[in-house]
């Protein structure tokens, strides 16, 4: 069993078949994953799955002097497989195109920065009866409510290793924990009989800071904020986007604008507007890797490169330095890696990932953003996502209300937004002071004005 | 690519030590075993960014007892870990148990001895990694050479074997032998300051032979054309519409629209709007919905292989078969998974789907259709006075608690005076599922029968899905748009 597995060992074995066998390789890199985890479920608000599991496996990726790539990987941490995939591996790169962009992999040249309160340990004496105290918060709210009919939710802890070796020196190791707790809450109107649901979540480094009655409470408030939906008419109007709504209409965009590789192949909506103002002065925007505890955040990328903080976004001014790189793309633009080399496991190559991307807060209040407002949108939700190539973004509002005379009315039946990103970042008008953290995003109240909003109530009535 | 038959372990005497140790301690348990292997080939620019191989294994083991799961999920098989994994699994249903407050039992099934294989005329193992990339290389390069407007291209092919084992407290256990291969092309153009991009895929459960077809053929051909063609459409204009969908969109409209809100699983847990709706009429008596991911749907529809929705049992070892879900307009049944059809004391329909055996079975599509009907595409047409003809899709959603759903087209025409007119881009269509089946005001006929297939999402796990139908039209449906 894998306890018993001396990963450097293993790992420099597989360099060592890599040199045997392919002696004028340019360079190459062995990486090694191990995670751990427990899943409790609810189904209609009862206790209904609990598992454990666990993973791991071995990659290797190597490539030729003309920059040809070959990639392997197994979960068979045996010596015998390991030999077999590195061959294999080999196979793959004497077969592929040669790439004159291709640089080299990541050199061991920097400091690491000091990052902590990555990795918990309280996760090691963590027992299935104490995870399902934290869902049991969950089951209490729902119980306690008279228009909560059910809920479905989950909470998973999880641990991680990460090891990677290669071939220009860099050997690095890593243990991260992330837990997670989910409600998705479903309420009926006691008088009309209209259901509908709402869904909040945390993740969090710590498994003291997961708050199911928290997540619940919120959940519930969503579901119950979602009644009374009501279809509207075509208009434009300003939306208030709440931190869900900010993520989805303004950060992950982003954050796939600003992707080196999208930016370079020319997929970006974004491309041709470095050093260019790009929106509102009041857009600023970091991915910063080393803020302690964050979700987000890493001491090395998925190359064992170093990562750091990087300013994206000043002042609606997309800066030069504003792309997120691995040292694939960073090579090709001959600038240095920006340590956001990003693999969801062993079994992927390196692809570019964020950190911490963070909108800047205001200076607004956001219970006066929403005051201010005679006639317009609170956007919490849409489960759209833009073309990122041409920007334009037109969605349903999955969860949203009518804000009228600065008070939040009916929720929105039907109801779904046209924008180009470029005229939505242009037409922020007001960010919010009180932020939220979801995950590795950071996310304000913001105020756009001018949106198309196309409603399903007919002219006729 | 051969696999060694490490699944041999699960002999005779081996599922006797597990049945004597799980004695009358759990109602029900079972355990799924997968050995695989695949290739993955990336390709950017006609240049690779992976060419990649894997051999892995996964293991996962349910235990139930009265209203409790547990599951727990190893990758190193052997008997100790197995067995241990096993004991595991036990204990924590056990704990789950003392905790629920809804009990209700597993109804026994009858067991299944018996193998399937995936037939091939063209089987993986023959064709060598130079004869993929030659493939994938000449795809890249008719689509970076079809116009000079084209700025990047992308083409991934992807294949795998797998040998399962499925064996459970009822006395199943089965054996498959599976083989799939996608291949997938995107292209991206630009004129004038903007950029536009289309994606294609063909893909099936089978070997080499899914590239043969005419489709497979010209798949980046076409890609490359489409993006070109979308640089010169329009934005819509939102509003109210009548659409025309094709076959490609009825599909994934039935399969969002309506297919989600079927899942017994999402009705147990009232997070259904189809809740207490069997027998009664949710949809115009002309429409029959039906989802039948058994074998065999591909050779009906022409083509030398398996669709991917398709599949010989579900991931509780329950036969795939033929459901149908609305007739005449009368919602007949939901889908089930083992638990599902035994909380509604009806029998199992094989729907019980698990995106590998390291994930608990959900209540899942196969291959979701509506049965045509009699128009066809020329009367569509000239008999809707103003609308929008809608081609393919990018990709949709549902939200099965409020019906609300929404998806977005790639190809839409506008429709003026029974005529096909410009084509525009992004289009997006939203509406409510009790609504919109009522809305259907002509199905098409057996002629403009088409599907298409992909991956779909629920509760975190993707699984391989098809759906189609006849060109259809709808009235009254939401359109957004920038303008």
């Amino acid at each position: 069993m894998y306890e018993d597995i001396d990963i450097s060992e293993l790992a420099k074995f597989a360099i060592r078949i890599a040199e045997k066998n392919y002696p004028n390789y340019k360079c190459a890199e062995i990486f090694v994953g191990k995670s751990e985890y427990l899943n409790i479920e609810v189904e209609e608000n009862s206790v209904k799955y609990s598992e454990i599991g666990r993973n791991h496996g071995i990659s290797i990726r190597i490539y030729r002097r003309n920059g040809s790539i070959g990639f392997a990987f197994t979960n068979k941490l045996n010596k015998n497989v390991v030999e077999k995939i590195v061959k294999n591996a080999i196979k793959m790169m004497r077969v592929g195109t040669p790439d004159p962009n291709f640089k080299n992999l990541p050199e061991k040249l920097k400091p690491y920065s000091v990052v902590e309160d990555l990795y918990d340990k309280s996760i090691k004496s963590l027992l299935i009866e104490d995870a399902i105290d934290h869902v049991k918060d969950l089951i209490n709210i729902c119980t306690e409510d008279d228009q909560a009919i059910s809920q479905s939710g989950d909470f998973t802890a999880n641990s991680n290793l990460s090891y990677i070796l290669n071939s220009n020196g860099i050997e690095v190791s890593g243990e991260e924990t992330l837990f997670d707790i989910s409600s998705n809450m479903i309420v009926k109107d006691t008088i009309n009989g209209e259901v509908s649901n709402g869904y909040e979540s945390q993740m969090k480094r710590k498994l003291a800071d997961i708050d199911g009655t928290k997540t619940a409470e919120e959940a519930l408030k969503n579901a119950k904020r979602n009644l009374h939906r009501k279809k509207i008419k075509t208009k434009k109007m300003p939306v208030i986007l709440s931190p869900k709504g900010t993520i989805k209409l303004i950060l992950n965009p982003i954050a796939s604008a600003i992707n080196a590789e999208m930016y370079q192949y020319k997929r970006s909506f974004l491309v041709g507007k470095r050093e260019k103002k790009i929106g509102s002065d009041l857009i600023n925007i970091d991915d910063n890797a080393i803020i302690n505890g964050r979700v987000g955040s890493n001491i090395f990328d998925g190359e064992g490169f170093p990562c750091r903080n990087k300013k994206i976004i000043e002042r609606g001014h997309f800066l030069q330095s504003g792309l997120l790189h691995n040292s694939y793309t960073a090579g090709k633009e001959e600038v240095e890696s920006t340590g956001n080399a990003s693999r969801s496991s062993f079994s992927s190559v390196p692809s570019i990932g964020i950190s911490n991307l963070i909108l800047h807060p205001g200076t607004a209040q956001k219970d006066e953003l929403i005051e201010n407002v005679k006639e317009g949108i609170l956007l919490n939700s849409t489960a759209d996502s833009p073309n990122i190539a041409t920007g334009d973004f037109s969605g349903l509002i999955s969860q949203g209300n009518l804000i009228q005379n600065g008070e939040i009315k009916h929720a929105l039946n039907e109801t779904m937004f046209g924008i180009n990103l470029l005229d939505l970042f242009e037409n922020i008008t007001s960010i919010s002071k009180e932020y939220k953290i979801y995950g590795p995003y950071s996310a304000p109240y913001v105020k756009i004005d001018n949106v198309q909003i196309i409603g399903a109530q007919s002219l006729k009535n | 690519m051969e696999i060694d038959d490490e699944l041999s372990l699960f002999d005779n005497a081996f599922i006797a030590d597990l049945l004597r140790e799980a004695g009358n301690k759990v109602e029900y348990w079972d355990i799924r075993a997968t050995l695989s292997e695949g290739t993955t080939l990336d390709f950017t620019d006609q240049r690779s960014t992976e060419i990649s191989s894997y051999e892995m294994a996964n293991c996962g083991i349910r235990a139930f007892i009265n209203g409790g799961w547990g599951f727990s999920v190893l990758k190193d098989l052997n008997k100790d870990s197995i067995k241990s994994s096993f004991l595991k699994s036990i204990k924590l249903a056990r704990l789950t148990k003392s905790l629920l407050k809804n009990e209700f039992k597993i109804i026994e099934r009858d067991p299944l001895e018996k193998s399937f294989k995936i037939d091939s005329k063209l089987p993986l193992s023959d064709v060598n990694i130079e004869e993929k990339i030659k493939l994938v290389k000449n795809h890249e390069k008719i689509a970076a050479n079809s116009s000079k407007l084209i700025t990047n291209t992308r083409t991934i092919y992807m294949d795998g074997i797998s040998n399962c084992i499925f064996i459970n407290s009822f006395g199943s256990k089965i054996k498959q032998t599976l083989s799939y291969l996608r291949l997938l092309n995107m292209v991206y153009s630009r004129k004038a300051g903007i950029i536009q991009r289309s994606l294609n895929s063909v893909g099936g459960l089978g070997g080499f032979e899914i590239l043969s077809t005419e489709k497979a053929e010209k798949l980046s051909e076409k890609t490359a054309q489409e993006s070109i063609k979308l640089l010169d459409a329009k934005s819509p204009i939102g509003g109210q519409f009548t659409i025309i969908a094709d076959p490609k969109l009825a599909g994934t409209l039935i399969h969002e629209a309506l297919g989600h809100a079927c899942e017994a699983d999402l009705v147990l847990s009232k997070e259904s709007i189809l809740k207490e709706k069997i027998g009664k009429e949710i949809a115009l008596t002309d429409i029959n919905v039906i989802d039948d991911p058994s074998t065999g749907q591909g050779k009906k529809l022409g083509l030398p292989y398996e669709l991917f929705g398709s599949y010989f049992i579900d991931d509780e070892g329950i036969p795939s078969q033929k459901t149908t879900i609305i007739k005449n307009g009368i919602l007949k049944n939901y889908l089930h998974n083992l638990e599902t059809s035994s909380r509604m004391n009806l029998p199992p329909n094989g729907h019980g789907r698990a995106s590998s055996s390291s994930a608990r079975p959900q209540v899942r599509m196969g291959f979701t259709y509506i049965e045509p009907k009699d128009w066809n595409i020329e009367e569509l047409i000239q008999d809707t006075k103003n609308g929008i003809l809608c081609k393919d899709f990018l990709y949709g959603y549902t939200n099965p608690t409020t019906g609300n759903f929404q998806f977005k087209c790639k190809f839409s025409y506008k429709i003026e005076n029974g005529e096909k007119k410009e084509l525009m881009r992004d289009v997006a269509l939203s509406g409510m599922i009790l609504e919109v089946l009522k809305r259907i005001s002509a199905v098409g006929d057996k002629n403009t029968f088409g599907f298409s297939s992909g991956i779909c999402g629920k509760g975190g796990q993707n699984v391989q899905v098809s759906d189609g139908g006849p060109y259809i039209r709808v009235d009254d449906i939401t359109v957004g748009g920038l303008n």
